[in-house]
């Protein structure tokens, strides 16, 4: 990204004084850099967040417990209060695998990866979980 | 002879005892089977979604005090100790819980202080300990129970919950030696008798509460002697069969006892709640008298139909329990001069009846209607019934403001009368969170929401647009000039809603604006077929064709699919399957059924966004700009819709976190000469801004594979330090403009020739 960057203005200042037009207004912006998964800040600024938060750990216990449908249901509750939270659509994904059924694992893997891609921990867990996916559809 | 005579006879007496035998044992088979299944015969109740409630939560005080009262809440004047009191102070409320109980949670009551300030929950306290609370859930509320095929709500009663005043009364009334007869009450029979001989006319009946069960049971209103004989025969047998209360009660629960609307009243629970507003066991005895009074003929002595008539009835009562020694003369006078008061009802009280009818739908894939009635489930749905409240008002009033703007929209007849219809998701999780199908269910069980099959207008346009991302940007340059087409060896000429300048218009501007002829444009160039294609993936069940009014949302959808399309946008590109049902318990609180979030990937991620990009400059630029002033401040995005001589009005809008969709017209596609701007918009925010929990505020977030950048508002292209109106656009990555806006480059050639055509345009007018 930095390397396009730096093209990108080097370009730019060629160009001006090659031309002598006027300096474009250049703004690649990479839409990553407006997302962040919810974090403790996020939380505090949202109450709907911090009452998210909740309701993603208790679908996380149930998962623990092996309990995938009463966990379906606190996950759904937090999707409701905050769907932007990656993690929710993780832990779904993890209880579809767990009721055995591909298709809504790798749906939910899926928004897991849109939602967690700026956090390279779960990114990993993410990329286990479609792995675990792959193995299930075999 | 004699003998031969008396053969016969016997052969006669031997066959008709054997027959009537036969019989006897098929009726009493048949009082088994009617008996013990109607007492056992528990209705299945359907429940709403839970509440959650946390601090920091905004949230409307009046429907939230409402859904208090609705959940069985007993409003008090000090500290709540027992479950389900309930104290409202100016900044608080002291509620003490009832029981949680839902397949996925249980947990006691407990009581809890909500304190709150400019409607926002500040703290939740745990009152008995003191502990902070981050998040609670309120119990579903009861919206409804399958009892018949009336789907009539009904209060069943047991023997022991009835006052020793209101059996009385009702012996008194209908047959006061109910306790020593058999089933028949020969001597009251000999008594009408006489009584009608006298008076030459039918005066007195003489049929029991045993017979009149039989004959509601079993048998047809008609007036005949086999009719009678069954009826005793029927009779006797249930006396054999059940005990005195065991009748009693079943006949407690059956009698017919009024009509409010359509629905029939039966029992005396539900009849207690209908006239009274309150459980049997709290009826005073004149209220008891009322009640027992009507069985004879309830419509006729109703008293909300003539309170003299009623008076009069009830007084009888009142005597005859005086007569049967039941009552002494001192009470009797008291109770005499007591005035006739019922509660009041409202007639249409079913909560969120078009809600329950598509959920019905649902269940009869599972279970039968008689199995729904009997066989005591407790059915689970998605329901806010704060949102269903919010909707049907936000609705109502939204179609009176617009009858009382334009005289033309009022009808007389009420079947005719202006329609809308709501529905309100979870754009996420499919979640439907209210439903209101029509404007008076009473009149019209229409559902307009998953029945009507509407043209969408330019509702519908987004799907074409959406079809064009993998070749076309929002910058994309489109033709607004008027063309003809020829479909189907026919001209057709599209026009914009109203004569514009812009005869070149950016392909979001066309959007913002709505445009028909650029719509046309550029459907035209991605070609029809890829429209239908596209339409197709988003589940439209009606027919769309590949025309190009097709464009313009000229072929019919249902409204339901519609709102189901556009969360496709709300949730990055992928659709959820639209939930009413969460799940289905048996009476022993198995789970039979579970429903949860089913999601399928239709469109990338950064499409949806791109489009959600172009639908919120319709939002704050564009043809639902006026959302701004009526108090919608925070991120939406949305269409409106207005098909052909403004027979149909839409708006669509959504948030990251809800989505609604509105319709109003006339069911015989009469004009109601406004726009999706004016008659849908308004109710869309009306409801927004009264349901202010399911408010994030939050904004769109761009997902990867999307790029911003500056673009001149003119040209598309990438913006220039001189160029007057720079705006910043999003863009599938890769698909950002090369190059830079020749239009406003000081000197630039481009730009020259430009101004010069200008100049000849300019002297040209002159």
């Amino acid at each position: 990204m930095i390397t396009r960057t730096i093209q990108t203005v080097c370009l730019v200042l060629l160009t001006v004084l090659l031309t002598g037009c006027p300096k474009p207004i250049l703004k690649v912006e990479p839409a990553e850099a407006e997302e962040t998964t919810p974090s403790e800040a996020a939380a505090e600024e949202n109450p709907r967040v911090t009452a998210a938060l909740q309701l993603t750990d208790q679908g996380r216990r149930l998962l623990e417990d092996r309990k995938p449908d009463k966990a379906i249901r606190a996950l759904e509750q937090a999707v409701s209060l905050d769907p932007s939270n990656g993690q929710n659509y993780y832990y779904l994904s993890e209880a579809w695998l767990m009721k055995g059924s591909a298709a809504q694992a790798k749906e939910f893997n899926h928004l897991a990866e849109i939602h967690l891609r700026e956090d390279s921990a779960w990114m990993i867990r993410v990329a286990q979980q479609a792995d675990r996916i792959a193995e299930l559809e075999k | 002879m004699l003998k031969k005579i008396l053969k016969y006879a016997l052969l006669i007496f031997v066959l008709a005892s054997l027959g009537l035998s036969i019989y006897g044992w098929y009726l009493a088979n048949q009082v088994e089977k009617r008996f013990s299944a109607r007492r056992w015969h528990i209705p299945s109740t359907v429940y709403s979604d839970t509440t959650l409630l946390y601090p920091g939560q905004r949230f409307n005080p009046d429907i939230f005090t409402k859904k208090l009262i609705n959940l069985g809440y007993r409003r008090i004047n000090h500290r709540p100790s027992m479950k389900g009191e309930l104290q409202i102070t100016p900044v608080e409320l002291n509620i003490f819980l009832n029981d949680l109980k839902t397949p996925w949670r249980t947990r006691a009551g407990f009581p809890v202080r909500v304190i709150s300030g400019h409607n926002k929950i500040e703290t939740i306290i745990r009152i008995d300990n003191g502990d902070k609370i981050p998040i609670l859930e309120l119990e579903p509320e009861e919206i409804m129970q399958f009892f018949g095929p009336e789907r009539e709500r009904r209060h069943l009663i047991s023997i022991e919950q009835v006052p020793e005043h209101l059996v009385r009364a009702v012996l008194a009334a209908e047959d006061h030696r109910f306790f020593e007869h058999s089933g028949v009450d020969f001597r009251g029979i000999l008594r009408a008798l006489i009584t009608n001989l006298r008076h030459g006319a039918i005066r007195q009946g003489g049929s029991t509460l045993t017979q009149q069960l039989a004959k509601n049971y079993f048998l047809t209103p008609a007036r005949t002697l086999t009719r009678k004989f069954k009826e005793v025969l029927l009779a006797l047998i249930i006396e054999l069969k059940y005990d005195k209360n065991e009748i009693l009660e079943i006949y407690l629960n059956e009698i017919y006892l009024g009509q409010k609307g359509s629905v029939a009243i039966n029992g005396f629970g539900e009849a207690s709640y209908f006239y009274f507003g309150k459980p049997v066991k709290e009826l005073t005895l004149s209220e008891a008298a009322i009640m027992a009074g009507l069985i004879k003929a309830p419509n006729h002595y109703s008293p909300y139909r003539d309170k003299a008539r009623c008076r009069s009835r009830r007084d009888e009562v009142l005597q005859s329990m005086h007569r049967n020694e039941w009552l002494a003369e001192t009470e009797l006078q008291i109770e005499l001069k007591k005035p006739i008061k019922a509660v009041g009802f409202n007639v249409s009280d079913t909560k969120a009846p078009y809600f329950i009818d598509y959920l019905t739908e649902q269940l009869n894939a599972f279970y039968r209607p008689e199995d729904l009635s009997s066989l005591g489930l407790s059915v689970y749905t998605t329901l806010d019934t704060q949102v269903q409240m919010a909707a049907e008002i936000a609705l109502a009033e939204g179609l009176e403001r617009l009858e009382s703007s334009n005289p033309d929209l009022q009808r007389q007849a009420p079947e005719q009368k202006l329609q809308g219809a709501l529905v309100v998701m979870q754009p996420k999780t499919g979640h439907i969170l209210a439903m209101v199908g029509g404007r008076n269910y009473s009149i019209s069980q229409f559902n307009r929401i998953t029945q009507a099959r509407r043209q969408p207008g330019s509702a519908f346009k987004p799907f074409v647009y959406l079809s064009s991302l993998a070749k076309f940007t929002p910058t994309t340059l489109l033709s607004n000039d008027p063309k003809s087409y020829t479909v189907d060896g026919k001209l057709w000429e599209p026009r914009n809603f109203e004569p514009v300048t812009e005869y070149t218009v950016t392909m979001k501007n066309a959007l913002k604006k709505s445009y028909n002829l650029a719509t046309v444009d550029l459907a035209m160039k991605i070609g029809l077929d890829q429209i239908v294609d596209m339409a197709g993936r988003f589940h439209f069940s009606t027919p769309l064709k590949p025309y190009p009014s097709l464009a313009l949302g000229a072929f019919e959808v249902i409204p339901l699919e519609l709102a189901r399309a556009y969360c496709v946008f709300a949730a990055e590109g992928v659709q959820p399957f639209p939930l009413s049902l969460k799940g289905v318990l048996d009476e022993h609180d198995n789970i039979l059924e579970q429903k949860h979030l089913n999601i399928e990937r239709l469109i990338p991620p950064a499409e949806a966004f791109i489009m959600t990009a172009m639908l919120q400059s319709v939002v704050n630029e564009g043809t639902a700009r006026s959302l701004k002033w009526r108090g919608v401040s925070w991120p939406v995005a949305g269409k409106t819709g207005t098909t052909n001589d403004f027979r149909d009005a839409w708006f669509v809008g959504y948030t990251p976190d809800i989505l609604a969709l509105v319709w109003v017209g006339f069911d015989n596609a009469e004009t109601i000469a406004a726009t999706g701007a004016a008659a849908a918009l308004p109710i869309w925010a009306d409801l927004m801004n009264a349901i202010p929990q399911y408010r994030s505020e939050t904004e769109f977030k761009a997902p990867r594979g999307v790029e911003r950048i500056s673009v001149c508002s003119v040209t598309g292209l990438i913006a220039v330090d001189d160029c007057p109106e720079p705006i910043e656009e999003y863009f599938l990555a890769g698909q950002t403009p090369a190059e830079h806006c020749p239009l406003h480059v000081k000197g630039g050639i481009a730009g020259k020739i430009i101004e010069n055509a200008k100049d000849l345009i300019d002297d040209n007018d002159r």
